[in-house]
């Protein structure tokens, strides 16, 4: 298997157009999962994860020559997928247009059905709980619990201040053991 | 260092990721995405050469400021044109009206005068003081 190839590398790749499709097809094996897990931790389903995913990196791909370097690469994606599942997760709460008490007991039930979630009836709740945080406390929760994301670079991907996003993870957090808490 | 409700979550989640994919789902994702990819142009200069895809970001800010200097010359340059015809106008609508009728030419005269100086006037943006002074010389 080839060494990853470094962002240099990649990014002057991406400038000649004559290897441009070869490296963004490096860009997207080297990475997809990290992107998806992203995408799979807001939108919760397996299907839609992978729709979210094709849509966002052909968006990343149709915008390539908007890439400035004035980021890293995987921050432009992180920002572009997470961007395309909360915009899908918003579409289908407009869709559903019931009580926050149902869609949350609904996504537990969601889940539970779901042969690509491995969790227990209490897993499954408190995904849905989390489902139901805002964006931005659901997403920075996500970044920091789940990857252990640097608040500095959670910043350059949500483009919110450092500030902003500790108080967001600290309500996401508080609100998350209070509901662990209450229904031990 | 943790907080007390990120103690909490850990001790009742962990860090466990509780979702699955299909087999093989990565090791396929991006052959299957590839294969959607929709080409793209390629843009040349005339001799057939591929032209650079991205440009460096600092390039591309000398560009833009560049751009923006250019762009400020040929709004000015575009608003002494309009000024210049503007004048022009005038000046030829009130040579024609004096050739067209002499007749009371001092009336008429001041009348074609007035019109056309209160819509000048107002165009250039010229106060009472201005217009006596630009008669005086």
């Amino acid at each position: 298997m080839n060494p990853p190839l470094s962002e240099k590398e990649l990014l002057s790749m991406l400038r000649n157009p004559q290897t441009q499709r070869k490296a963004f097809g490096i860009i997207v094996k080297q990475y997809s999962q990290q992107l998806y897990w992203q995408v799979r931790r807001i939108v919760l389903n397996h299907d839609d994860a992978d729709d979210v995913m094709q849509n966002a990196l052909l968006k990343a791909w149709n915008n390539i020559d908007t890439f400035r370097s004035d980021s890293k690469l995987s921050t432009w994606l992180y920002r572009i997928v997470i961007n395309e599942s909360l915009d899908f997760v918003r579409k289908q709460k407009n869709m559903a247009a019931i009580s926050s008490d149902d869609i949350e007991s609904g996504v537990a039930n969601m889940l539970m059905a779901d042969k690509y979630f491995d969790g227990d009836e209490a897993e499954a709740k408190l995904q849905a709980a989390i489902a139901q945080l805002p964006d931005v406390q659901r997403t920075v929760f996500n970044l920091r619990y789940y990857d252990n994301m640097k608040y500095s670079e959670i910043s350059q991907v949500l483009k919110t201040s450092e500030g902003a996003l500790k108080a967001s993870y600290h309500i996401a957090a508080k609100k998350i053991s209070e509901y662990l808490l209450h229904n031990d | 260092m943790m907080t007390n409700e990120e103690k909490i979550i850990q001790e009742k989640i962990g860090t466990k990721n509780p979702f699955l994919v299909p087999d093989d789902y990565f090791e396929q994702f991006a052959d299957r995405l590839m294969e959607k990819l929709p080409e793209r142009e390629v843009p040349t200069v005339l001799d057939g050469s591929p032209v650079e895809a991205t440009a460096p970001a600092k390039e591309v800010q000398m560009k833009s400021s560049t751009f923006r200097s250019k762009l400020r010359i040929y709004l000015a340059a575009a608003c002494l044109c309009v000024a210049i015809f503007g004048i022009s106008l005038y000046f030829n609508r009130s040579q024609q009206s004096a050739e067209q009728e002499p007749v009371t030419a001092a009336a008429t005269t001041n009348s074609i005068d007035d019109e056309y100086m209160d819509e000048a006037a107002d165009y250039f943006m010229l106060d009472n003081a201005d217009i006596y002074a630009c008669l005086s010389e």
